[in-house]
């Protein structure tokens, strides 16, 4: 369980990692925490020439305080989310999120920004962050690029990213005082990885509803005008349409009864268990 | 080779080691602190869990060169620790060990767990818990060891932390030192060889036993806009069919329906390609075949078995076909440790819509009269994430308002 021998860089400027990851002829991968890295790198299923160590960029371990949202840098740990070192902007539900994310041990190395670009689909960031409507800004060779946080990951451990891009930050939209929010992930043992999630979001001052169906084969099902699905927020019990969702699921290749199931319940409970 | 300095319990050490040794190698082979131990050595088990600047952490996916002038501080370094000392106590006092193998790593989380959860429950302390893996003790003398610590210390006045008193942001370890120039290994470099160039597909025989159970298995199907007897004629030329498959290459002619060749699969970092034998039976009666196989990943120490079904029949519309299509595999190795079926899953479903695109191509090339060596196909290589995932979600938004009578 040794990783091949690679070889090894830390930079201490986003410019400079682009350089490196943009070199011809040579495998480069980024790590961060190295938390899903590392055990693909011990098991030798990912055998670089060069790991490009980005946690000595600061302005990756930072974040910025905007007016309506919150910009955190790719290297934040799942840990300083948990602990609110970073500020909760999304009422708690960022953090509680957080918490749940395998085990104390990882939270404490493993980044936000590197579990998007790791791109596993029952990993608890892609999932949440879509719901709540949470950007992801990468930078390359070419200039900088914004895009939806669903849109970044494409399929199962595939994101939206070149070979000489890096996910520099994460742009999470405050939430106002009437929002309301719930997430639940159906693990039968704790801090492994989900076998479906629900999560969803109303913000009837932002004009924002949205639903999510996670920890699918593939990226999550996003439904960004979940209006009709969980209704204002007061009483979504009430609207949700546990059938609906089901067909939804099937006609999304989702053909496995329990699978579906299991997926529309996770979305259920998130409702009925809403903040 | 790389100088890795960082303080280990205390004391200002530094080695030189590779990039690739992690941090609990460095520990107990240049150090000789051989209290931090090794279980599964891939993050899940947490007999290595140590404090990396005062947060547990997992040694054996944590780079020791990650952690310049970081602060270690191993089981070693606890021995005058004053809630290491209460939890040693109470461990012993509840039998919250047999082996022993896992108790540097319980003891490094349970200190973590003492110092910042307030009143936690046992159902708390359990899920805080749950990253180390104990083989003997069924817990339940752990958590007891855990909760006495807690409920004495705060009995005594003793507030919990939150947070453990950290206040810097990113990984535990990291931004403690500046930048490092990467190291010139260009010797090393040239040295690599591809494996796939220079071994040949290894000749074995395809053929599955009669009772072989595959562990995993799925449906797939998909329509192909050409008439059914030019699907299932195409089916019939093996060449032909393995040029659609992005990635897949066969070593020769097949010799009665035995064949060998490979096939490279990328999954976003991983690369596997696994090079092996198929059997392949048709039946012009029912219009169904039988593909057998298996084949081995060299890199990544993973073999595969597999039986793929296919029926071929009319589709909807006139002019369509259908073809469902059944998999069952079997998958062992890193690569079956590391994978989940759902992953597998959307593999072969990118690879299956790879397959079909280059398919109509080749079909519509065909029609036209076209010679198959003029075509260029679609899909060449498999990362097609983005052109599947775009059809998904175009299909979804009229199904959502179709459902919902709403955009």
């Amino acid at each position: 369980m040794k990783p091949v021998n690679f070889d090894y860089a830390r930079p201490s400027e986003v410019a400079s990692a682009i350089r490196y990851l943009a070199q011809d002829g040579v495998s480069a991968k980024i790590i961060a925490g190295g938390q899903s890295l590392g055990p693909m790198l011990n098991m030798r299923l990912v055998q670089p020439d060069l790991i490009v160590d980005i946690t000595a960029i600061e302005e990756l371990r930072s974040v910025q305080d905007r007016s309506d949202a919150i910009v955190i840098g790719a290297c934040v740990s799942h840990s300083d989310i948990e602990d609110r070192r970073v500020p909760d902007v999304t009422r708690g539900a960022m953090a509680s999120v957080a918490s749940g994310i395998a085990y104390r041990a990882v939270r404490n190395r493993g980044t936000i920004g590197g579990s998007l670009t790791h791109a596993d689909p029952s990993a608890d960031w892609i999932s949440i962050l879509a719901a709540l409507g949470a950007d992801v800004t990468l930078n390359g060779s070419g200039g900088s690029r914004t895009i939806a946080v669903e849109n970044y990951m494409v399929g199962a451990l595939e994101a939206d990213i070149a070979q000489s891009e890096l996910l520099v930050s994460i742009t999470v939209p405050k939430l106002s005082a009437s929002a309301r929010w719930g997430y639940y992930k159906s693990c039968r043992k704790t801090g492994e990885f989900a076998h479906a999630i629900g999560a969803f979001l109303t913000d009837p001052d932002r004009g924002v509803s949205r639903a999510v169906i996670g920890a699918t084969e593939t990226r999550p099902f996003v439904m960004t005008d979940a209006a009709a699905l969980i209704g204002d927020g007061r009483n979504p019990e009430r609207v949700f349409d546990q059938d609906a969702v089901g067909r939804l699921c099937e006609s999304l290749g989702m053909t496995d009864p329990i699978d579906r199931q299991t997926h529309v319940v996770a979305l259920r409970r998130a409702i009925e268990r809403a903040h | 080779m790389n100088t890795v300095s960082l303080i280990a319990n205390g004391r200002k050490v530094s080695a030189d080691v590779e990039p690739r040794t992690h941090l609990a190698d460095f520990l107990r082979d240049t150090q000789n602190l051989t209290g931090t131990h090794l279980g599964c050595e891939h993050g899940v088990c947490g007999a290595c869990t140590l404090l990396i600047d005062g947060a547990p952490a997992r040694s054996c996916i944590t780079f020791a060169v990650a952690c310049e002038n970081a602060e270690i501080i191993t089981i070693e370094g606890l021995d005058d620790d004053e809630i290491a000392a209460e939890l040693r106590a109470a461990f012993t006092r509840e039998h919250g060990l047999q082996c022993g193998y896992c108790t540097p790593g319980m003891i490094v989380s349970a200190r973590d767990v003492v110092m910042r959860l307030q009143e936690p429950s046992e159902h708390d302390i359990r899920v805080a818990m749950s990253g180390n893996l104990c083989r003997c003790t069924g817990y339940v003398g752990i958590i007891r060891a855990i909760q006495g610590v807690i409920e004495d210390r705060r009995a005594r006045g003793i507030a919990a932390i939150p947070g453990g008193g950290r206040t810097s942001l990113g990984p535990a370890g990291a931004g403690r030192a500046g930048a490092v120039a990467r190291a010139s290994a260009a010797a090393r470099i040239a040295l690599k060889t591809d494996a796939s160039e220079t071994t040949p597909a290894p000749s074995h025989s395809a053929s599955l036993s009669a009772d072989w159970k595959p562990q995993m298995s799925f449906n797939q199907s998909f329509v192909v806009s050409h008439p059914v007897d030019d699907v299932w004629r195409f089916f019939g030329r093996i060449e032909d069919v393995a040029s659609c498959l992005p990635g897949a290459s066969l070593a020769g002619a097949p010799v009665s329906g035995h064949v060998q060749g490979r096939i490279r699969v990328k999954v976003g970092p991983i690369s596997a390609e696994f090079q092996g034998a198929a059997e392949i039976d048709r039946d012009d009666a029912t219009r169904t075949g039988r593909i057998s196989g298996s084949g081995k990943d060299k890199r990544s120490g993973s073999a595969t078995r597999g039986l793929v079904g296919y029926a071929v029949k009319p589709g909807e519309n006139p002019g369509e076909t259908r073809v469902d299509v059944s998999i069952g595999y079997t998958l062992t190795g890193m690569l079956a440790q590391f994978g989940r079926s759902g992953l597998v899953e959307d593999v072969a479903s990118r690879l299956i819509k790879a397959f079909v695109a280059n398919l109509e191509a080749r079909l519509a090339h065909e029609a036209r009269g076209g010679r198959s060596e003029t075509l260029s196909l679609p899909v060449r290589e498999l990362d097609a994430g983005s052109l599947i995932s775009s059809v998904v979600f175009g299909r979804f938004r009229r199904l959502f308002a179709r459902l919902f009578g709403r955009n």
